[in-house]
């Protein structure tokens, strides 16, 4: 499979700005370069945060969707598989605060996820599966600013992230652009740069590719090959986890393998079959 | 005239501040109100036309804007003169007519983060009194705004889906899966909009220090205002 080369950064159709431009720099690396190590490939500092599960337990009407998961999260690409209800969306929801635990604890950074949930939103971003429910504004622009606003950015500070966040993904043509007018994937890109524009350390996925054609799903896999967020992607996409560098598989609620991805990857093929 | 929301441009329209906008629309929807002679209200219809051509749309685009509400226009005239009088219909329409055309050209030249913006603002007296939400007010204004087309695609997709199955078209047929869906969806935006950190900061309520990434929170701003937890 190709792999981390940046010239192999598909471009968008009809569009100027290549994908992923770093402020002023392109993101460029001659083919001689190492092709699988993204930290050369950014001028940003790569982050993580470090999140704790202590022996979490959820019930939801009245049934265990996580039962007892103790991990400690902080690599910077960290993937989840496992089967339709195993659990994966309440994990990742329960990091930011949208699902309660029903015991122990979530920390991130050392913030309680329940109590400071609002300092843990700022810096831990959410990528919901369908960009349509995460869209509030009908305008793209005046849809980055809502996050923007809610995190107390002033409008000046507003207006220079959101340019900044649209033309990191290639997309600095569609801020004036109506919701309803854009693709599936279009619209995958505004809600992810919502996402970024805040500045968050840590983006969560949630089966982001579930929606995405071929061409938008590779469009995806390249912004996960460089960003220098941290990211943790929920996906039933094996092959787009296949280089991350931790990989758990979830059965009923349960942590059942927390490994490399290929053999991560095979238990979880396995227990499927 | 809802999708005609949301327009960004240049002209003096798309200049002015939207709260000004919106009370000189307040004013003359008044004027409207109080001026029941049918000559001058005749004479508020060139100033709405011009108004219209001021938002800098072509003429299709104004036709197409003020078409569905012309009809409703039309149907109230009609039951006026049938119910009422001749005089009365011509009055009711000719103050509707100018109505709408001023509406139209606010709305054409007015962003939604404008109106949500100014509805806020408006809304902040009252919300320091306690008496509303002010932000919660605005976004709901902003999601009606936002998803209102999406019903219309979520009624496209269930005909589809019922036709496929060779289902008549039928109403309840339609409102059961269409109320069902709305309600998924609400849960979900509500999910999306707390993990994109609403409410916004109350620096005037709170006291926390309010840095820019929100800094520790007080019990009051304290998260799933919109979400029920499990
Ligand atoms: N909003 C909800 N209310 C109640 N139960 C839910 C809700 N969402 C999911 N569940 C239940 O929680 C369990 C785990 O679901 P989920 O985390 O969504 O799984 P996955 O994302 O792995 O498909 C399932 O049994 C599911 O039925
Ligand atoms: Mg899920």
């Amino acid at each position: 499979m190709e792999r981390g080369c940046l010239t192999l950064v598909r471009p968008l159709p009809k569009q100027s700005p290549p994908l992923l431009t770093r402020g002023r720099r392109e993101v460029e690396m001659s083919p001689s370069e190492p092709p699988d190590d993204r930290r050369a490939t950014n001028d940003r500092p790569m982050v993580a945060q470090t999140i704790v599960f202590s022996e979490v337990d959820v019930v939801r009407e009245g049934r265990s969707a996580l039962e007892a998961v103790s991990l400690t999260l902080a690599e910077h690409r960290i993937g989840i598989v496992g089967l339709n209800g195993s659990g994966k969306s309440t994990l990742l929801k329960a990091i930011v605060g949208l699902v309660r635990p029903t015991g122990g604890r979530i920390t991130v950074d050392g913030r309680d996820a329940i109590a400071e949930a609002r300092a843990v939103r700022a810096t831990t971003g959410f990528l919901f599966q369908d960009p349509d429910n995460q869209i509030v504004f009908p305008i793209v622009a005046e849809d980055l600013a809502f996050g923007l606003k809610n995190h107390g950015f002033d409008r000046r500070e507003t207006a220079a992230r959101v340019a900044a966040a649209l033309d990191r993904l290639g997309i600095g043509g569609f801020a004036k652009r109506r919701i309803h007018e854009l693709s599936g994937g279009e619209k995958q890109l505004v809600a992810l740069a919502g996402v970024l524009a805040l500045g968050p350390k840590t983006v969560l996925f949630d089966e982001p590719t579930s929606q995405l054609d071929l061409r938008n799903r590779n469009r995806l896999e390249d912004v996960l090959r460089v960003m220098p967020e941290q990211a943790i992607v929920v996906a039933h996409d094996l092959e787009l986890l296949a280089d991350f560098d931790r990989v758990i598989v979830m059965e009923a609620g349960r942590v059942v393998a927390d490994d490399r991805p290929a053999r991560a990857l095979a238990v979880y093929r396995e227990r499927a079959a | 005239m809802i999708d005609g929301i949301g327009e960004t441009g240049t002209t003096l329209l798309h200049r002015l501040p939207a709260g000004g906008k919106l009370a000189g629309l307040a004013i003359v929807a008044t004027l409207l109100f109080f001026v029941s002679n049918p000559a001058l209200l005749a004479a508020a219809l060139p100033f709405g036309a011009a108004a219209m051509l001021a938002t800098g749309r072509p003429p299709a685009v104004l036709l197409h804007q003020i078409a569905v509400p012309a009809i409703t226009i039309a149907l109230v005239g009609l039951a006026d003169l049938l119910l009422v009088d001749a005089e009365t219909a011509l009055v009711v329409v000719l103050r509707l007519a100018a109505l709408l055309a001023f509406a139209v050209a606010v709305t054409l030249t007015t962003t939604s983060a404008e109106l949500a913006d100014t509805f806020e603002r408006a809304l902040a007296p009252f919300d320091r009194a306690g008496l509303v939400d002010a932000p919660r007010a605005a976004l709901t204004l902003t999601l009606a705004i936002r998803f209102v087309p999406l019903v219309g695609q979520e009624i496209a997709a269930i005909r589809e889906a019922q036709a496929v199955r060779g289902l008549a078209a039928n109403p309840v047929a339609l409102a059961v899966p269409l109320i069902v869906r709305i309600l998924v969806r609400a849960e979900r935006v509500a999910e999306a909009i707390d993990a994109r950190g609403f409410p916004p900061p109350r620096p005037d309520r709170s006291r926390s220090p309010t840095s820019p990434m929100g800094g520790a929170p007080s019990p009051s701003q304290m998260p799933g205002d919109l979400h029920d937890h499990p």
